[in-house]
């Protein structure tokens, strides 16, 4: 991840791919687009855009939609710098009933979230009727369509081994703000993780535990090592012999893992000692696989 | 590099097991720490702090939509069992006055929509009226509230979990007075509750009316409505930290349930902790704040 130094005309064009329909099964656009970027996004959302800061947040468009007699409907195209950043921001929160929008989708109760290519988009009404949901699902469809591309999704989820894999438990992200939402580990940065650090988060159904693996690749070599001293000596308060170290910590649960070349791999909340080195040693093998 | 000093550090072990944040570990209900002060959590004998919390089934419909007339019940409710006054106008006589300019901070953030009901608001002004309040001396804002000329101020918050701050309620709901809000964000929001220490703000709140009706519980930033239910409730302290402690607790045992298995605040409300052990607010340990429940007992959670 970096910050985007778009040509020209690729902004334009990225304007075009923003453009929403004016008019969704009786809802009309209502007043004028909002449009929001990296120096203006806490003037729609103070307290709020550190989270799509926390990706390479681009800009954001907001419409709002009315027709009488019926809920109004908010629509937000968030444009990030690439397509495995909107995956990121779509996997922030993962409740909701999966639908066929986009590249992946969800709704819940009168909302819409999908991302595809370099877009996550948002679609909110105020409440939910059957008529919101379908113009919701009509709008993200149309929404979606006017993206020509599919884009790719992280090459670093194919670390994850898929034995056990709870798929709806996926975050993808950078910085250890993210980080600590879905699994507070320290209220320090010990794993040094910043803008151009690559993470991913899932858990594992392993019989009756639920470990979590958390793969981390740096940008430069010796950071995955650095931050693995860090990690041993603050969160495990073990001295790692070698590459990997595991401890058993509270409620007689199992941490540790190992650093391998840029990549970084730790598992929280296991069964067993041999649990956890296991769903490392299958993570670093998946690792070998993934495509810088 | 944002790493500190390892001393400085505090790791998910530590909170775990009790070793940091103070007791907001004991209030989210993490197994195995030992209570701080003596007796069962909120249930306090002699407390430091009370709070009481009202629900009623009618106060939200299956629509969500909010019945100001059960709504005002439920805060003379509270007001009157909070005094110990039969009499509502008493009850608020004892923080009001009619030469007082009362300013209501209540929260609306437009983008997250998790608002103080109007309901709750206008029960709240017509009380003030009631006891000689003028309306013209009685203003009610989220941004742009002019507390230099308030007398008195009521803290209205609703209540949300926080994906930086932990909880949303009433320590943070001051945030507006700082006009650099973004910047409380950073370090866990740890020195939130400095906004109730501006020359300004010190001193005035006299009363916190907590909208429970509709709250939040899930990760943000903006909202999922799988995440925000209706508990259906109000709840009136005097002491902050006591009052987002409550709240703490309430959040944490629904997202649990929600999710079936442990699903912990995350960060941790460390600027619950900070408000007690740093800037002295009160008090965030339950085993010295005492609840008071009256109403609907359905899913209480607390």
């Amino acid at each position: 991840m970096g910050l985007s130094l778009l040509a020209p005309h690729a902004a334009r064009a990225d304007e075009n791919m923003l453009r929403l329909p004016q008019e969704v099964h009786g809802w009309k656009a209502d007043g004028q687009d909002k449009v929001f970027t990296r120096q203006t996004i806490f003037d729609y959302m103070d307290g709020g855009g550190e989270i799509y800061l926390a990706y390479d947040f681009q800009r954001l468009r907001a419409r709002e939609y009315a027709r009488p007699g019926a809920p109004r409907i908010v629509a937000e195209v968030y444009q990030m710098a690439s397509s495995m950043d909107a995956y990121g921001v779509f996997t922030h929160d993962t409740d909701g009933q999966p639908v066929s929008v986009g590249q992946a989708g969800l709704y819940s109760a009168g909302l819409l979230r999908f991302w595809k290519n370099r877009f996550f988009v948002r679609l909110q009404a105020e409440d939910e009727t059957p008529e919101v949901k379908t113009a919701l699902m009509a709008l993200g469809i149309q929404v979606a369509s006017g993206i020509p591309q599919e884009g790719r999704k992280p090459s670093l989820l194919a670390a994850l081994p898929p034995q056990g894999l709870i798929e709806s438990s996926v975050h993808y992200f950078h910085t250890s703000v993210s980080l600590n939402i879905h699994y507070f580990l320290a209220d320090s940065n010990l794993l040094d993780l910043n803008s151009r650090t690559e993470a991913v988060l899932a858990r594992y159904q392993q019989g009756s535990e639920k470990p979590y693996l958390l793969v981390v690749r740096y940008l430069r070599p010796g950071e995955a090592e650095a931050a693995f001293e860090q990690f041993s000596k603050v969160y495990l308060r073990e001295s790692p012999a070698g590459d990997a170290v595991f401890g058993k910590l509270e409620k007689g649960q199992f941490a540790g893992g190992r650093w391998e070349d840029r990549a970084l791999l730790l598992v929280f909340e296991a069964g067993s000692r041999e649990s956890a080195e296991k769903l490392v040693d299958l993570a670093a093998s998946q690792m070998k696989g993934v495509t810088p | 590099m944002s790493r500190r000093d390892e001393s400085n550090t505090v790791t998910r072990r530590d909170f775990l097991r009790g070793a940091a944040y103070g007791t907001v570990g004991l209030a989210m209900g993490l197994e195995g720490l030992a209570s701080a002060g003596q007796g069962r959590p909120f249930a306090a004998e002699k407390p430091l702090s009370e709070v009481v919390l009202v629900r009623h089934e009618a106060a939200v419909d299956a629509g969500h939509q909010v019945n100001s007339v059960v709504a005002a019940e439920m805060l003379d409710t509270a007001m009157k069992t909070y005094t110990g006054e039969g009499d509502i106008a008493k009850a608020w006589q004892r923080y009001f006055h009619p030469q007082d300019k009362v300013g209501i901070k209540y929260t609306r953030c437009s983008w997250h929509r998790i608002h103080v009901n109007q309901a709750v608001l206008d029960a709240i002004t017509d009380r003030l009226i009631t006891i000689g309040v003028a309306r013209s001396r009685v203003t009610a804002n989220d941004s742009g509230l002019p507390v230099k000329d308030c007398t008195a101020l009521i803290n209205v918050p609703t209540v949300k979990v926080h994906a930086l701050t932990g909880i949303a309620v009433s320590i943070k709901n001051y945030i507006n007075f700082t006009g650099n809000r973004s910047s409380y964000h950073f370090d866990g929001s740890s020195k939130l509750a400095e906004t109730w220490l501006l020359p300004e703000v010190k001193g005035k709140t006299r009363l916190i009316v907590v909208d429970m009706l509709r709250p939040y519980f899930g990760p943000g930033p903006q909202i999922n409505p799988l995440h925000q239910w209706d508990y259906k409730g109000i709840l009136v302290g005097t002491d902050p930290v006591a009052v987002d402690t409550v709240c703490l607790s309430i959040c944490q045992k629904k997202r649990h349930l929600f999710k079936g298995e442990e699903w912990l605040i995350s960060p941790p409300p460390r600027s619950i902790a900070a408000a007690d052990s740093v800037y002295h607010l009160g008090t965030s340990d339950p085993t010295k704040i005492k609840i008071t429940r009256l109403g609907w007992e359905k899913d209480l959670l607390i």
